[in-house]
């Protein structure tokens, strides 16, 4: 086989033309143990951080152990990954590690902690592809929302009743096929009808823009990476109008 | 089940495009792999369609008419088309089973019109989900099995995209966890093909139909998509790589089981599939362009059989409907590559496929004929188990990425594949001891039911 002369240019390989060297910040807290939680959020070590955990809520508080430590970790995080130095592994597994800690905050507590808002998911009905509602969960857990996870090949009326019984802030839906996402402005439909008027983003595969904004609520979800921002505005009150003349169109 | 310890191929260079050691004629007398690449078009209905039978009937009526027309408009000698079940045809198999009399009529029209050659492949949808089903014991599997019974009483042959492992796979996956990546393809997706694919075989000869093949769609290809361009922060393309490795002993379990090729379109581990077993492979790329994008436009045709579009929705364009288009663009795809075979440039355009792709992406540079050959080489060396073949098989995959100066990689994906690497030489040598680990590692994910996989 002949190679072809490396200077004979057929691809230009952007990735390496602008490699993002990482810029992690070394101090989160002024309290030993404190930093330490954050560090093992920020290195996503989820085997370790109860250890860790428990040893600081000895002589801290939970809340201050969350908010100082777990919380400042992942504030870490999220920068990492939105200036681009983090991939969605390192993001996932400082989530696992945010969330085991936070496990073992609330078990002193004896309660849960207040989450920042309810955020309903699914994969169509009919449709068994869920890994980008798997990474929509992980990033809006790692935002601190609360996730209720309907799963894959959910019928339209369990979505709806789902909408009806937890009253989210939010309702997101992945489907993979087009034959799928027609179940998608069927919710819609019968939300509107309940007068749940609930912002409903819509993303995956085959889903289009022109397809989501063809119903009431709809707002297309482009990428997994967008769901913690819609989220955030969801919660701040705008309206699905809202939010789809903002991220949409 | 004795695991294949022998290349059907002596040396990549033994490999091209359009003809394999072992050809298959189909019961329409479509031969594939005996000489000639043939063009494979697959149309996906669209959203609605799907809403009743005759509105599903009326949409593939549409789409494979509208395929074969252009075929016969442009002069295509002959032509393969896939149909992949949407999940309703496997559901209800009856659907699947209309579907497939009205294709084999569809394609006997314009034989007997125009003399054009064809034969037609039905997918089934894998509805075993397997963090919802038992995926031996549950009504899915009644109908999956079913489904293939219906369609290989039409069809010239039968192929699944079977998810055995994806519960574990799609959680490590998104960990950069490669033991659980290697759990999931190698020891639970092998032992579900090893369960499925005999009766597959056996229903598919009971009705003269090929039993052709299965993929790594839902694991290496999932990791594909994730990885994504240049742009893509999802995960490293170095461990969409190994997932590609892994993913050759699950595929080749089809093959031990029976199944005859031409190898599914989308199983870009085809390659490597072609050097062990040397039977017919269908490949996708620069074609494929409007299904999804990849890193192996052009060499990823190097050794292929069949040549296909992955999956195009039913559209307009301005040169006519998609399937029409999608149609003329693979026809001159293959017309390219039997005018080499004819004049005898082969060689020459496989080269330049090749160099087209090589060094664009650690994904792509594994799947040159040359390097395929090796990782194949590393799964038939180390037949001990499904676990031992794998495993060979992507520490073999990190070897090659890491000694040819030539490829360029990312700091970070440069440290991610040397820990990779170093997490796949600490695991054990033994499957037992490594399915052990596995399941107390994984006892907790979410829907993961052991016995699925007669563990």
């Amino acid at each position: 086989m002949r190679y072809l002369n490396p200077k004979y240019q057929v691809f230009n390989r952007y990735d390496l033309f602008h490699e993002q060297e990482e810029q992690k910040t070394h101090r989160f807290s002024h309290d030993a143990m404190l930093q330490r939680v954050a560090e093992h959020v920020v290195d996503g070590d989820d085997m370790k951080i109860t250890d860790v955990v428990c040893e600081a809520l000895t002589v801290k508080n939970p809340q201050e152990v969350i908010r100082e430590g777990l919380i400042a970790g992942m504030d870490e995080v999220s920068r990492l990954w939105s200036e681009g130095s983090y991939f969605l592994p390192q993001v996932v597994l400082s989530s696992d590690a945010m969330l085991a800690g936070i496990a073992a905050c609330e078990e002193k507590m004896g309660r849960p902690i207040k989450r920042r808002g309810k955020i309903v998911t699914h994969t169509a009905e009919g449709d068994i592809h869920d890994i980008g509602q798997t990474i929509v969960n992980a990033l809006l857990g790692a935002a601190g929302f609360e996730i209720i996870n309907l799963g894959a090949d959910v019928l339209v009326d369990h979505v709806v009743q789902a909408c009806r019984e937890h009253r989210p802030i939010m309702l997101g839906g992945t489907a993979l096929m087009t034959t799928t996402m027609s179940a998608f402005p069927r919710i819609a439909a019968k939300l509107k009808r309940l007068n749940l008027r609930i912002p409903f983003v819509c993303g995956g595969g085959a889903v289009n823009e022109n397809f989501v904004s063809g119903f009431d609520l709809g707002i297309w979800g482009k990428d997994a990476s967008w769901a913690v921002g819609m989220a955030e505005d969801a919660l701040k009150g705008m309206t699905w109008r809202q939010i789809r003349a903002k991220w949409n169109g | 089940m004795k695991l294949t310890q022998t290349m059907a191929y002596a040396e990549a260079a033994d490999m091209m495009f359009g003809s394999s050691l072992h050809p298959v004629t189909t019961k329409s007398g479509l031969c594939i792999g005996g000489g000639q690449v043939v063009p494979e078009i697959v149309v996906h209905p669209r959203a609605g369609s799907e809403a009743s039978l005759k509105t599903l009937l009326r949409e593939f009526e549409r789409g494979y008419g509208d395929a074969l027309e252009r075929c016969v408009s442009v002069g295509l000698p002959r032509t393969c088309l896939e149909i992949e079940h949407v999940a309703q045809m496997t559901r209800q198999p009856d659907w699947g089973a209309q579907v497939a009399v009205q294709t084999v009529s569809l394609m006997e029209r314009f034989r007997n019109q125009f003399g054009i050659q064809s034969a037609c492949r039905f997918t089934i949808a894998d509805i075993r989900k397997p963090d919802m089903v038992h995926m031996r014991d549950s009504e899915r599997t009644e109908h999956v099995l079913d489904a293939f019974d219906a369609c290989a009483r039409h069809a010239d042959m039968v192929a699944i995209e079977s998810l055995g492992g994806k519960e574990i796979f799609d959680h490590a996956i998104i960990r950069n966890d490669v033991t659980g990546m290697l759990f999931g393809q190698a020891v639970l997706g092998c032992r579900d093909m090893q369960w499925l694919w005999p009766q597959i075989v056996s229903i598919a000869r009971q009705h003269g139909c090929r039993p052709s093949g299965d993929t790594g769609c839902a694991h290496a290809n999932t990791a594909m998509f994730m990885a994504g361009g240049y742009q893509s922060r999802e995960i490293p393309h170095t461990l969409a790589a190994l997932a590609r490795a892994i993913s050759v002993g699950k595929t080749l379990v089809a093959y031990e089981c029976g199944a005859t090729g031409p190898g599914k379109n989308c199983a870009y581990e085809n390659p490597m599939i072609k050097a062990i077993t040397g039977v017919p492979i269908s490949c996708e790329g620069k074609s494929s362009a409007c299904a999804h994008s990849s890193f192996c436009g052009n060499v990823i045709a190097a050794v292929c059989d069949l040549w296909s579009n992955e999956a195009v929705e039913y559209h307009a364009m301005f040169g006519g409907t998609t399937p029409a288009v999608f149609s003329e663009l693979l026809g001159y795809d293959a017309a390219l590559m039997n005018t080499a075979l004819g004049m005898g440039y082969e060689r020459q355009l496989q080269e330049c496929m090749v160099n087209s792709d090589r060094y664009r992406d650690p994904q792509s540079y594994i799947l040159c004929p040359d390097n395929a050959w090796k990782i194949g080489k590393a799964v038939t060396e180390n037949s001990q188990s499904f676990y031992a073949r794998a495993r060979a098989a992507a520490l073999k995959c990190g070897e090659l990425i890491f000694e040819d100066s030539r490829l360029q990689l990312t700091v970070y994906e440069r440290d991610a594949l040397a820990h990779y690497m170093a997490e796949l030489d600490k695991l054990p040598e033994d499957e037992s001891d490594f399915i052990d680990l596995c399941l107390t590692r994984y006892a907790k994910i979410k829907g993961f039911r052991r016995e699925s996989y007669g563990l």
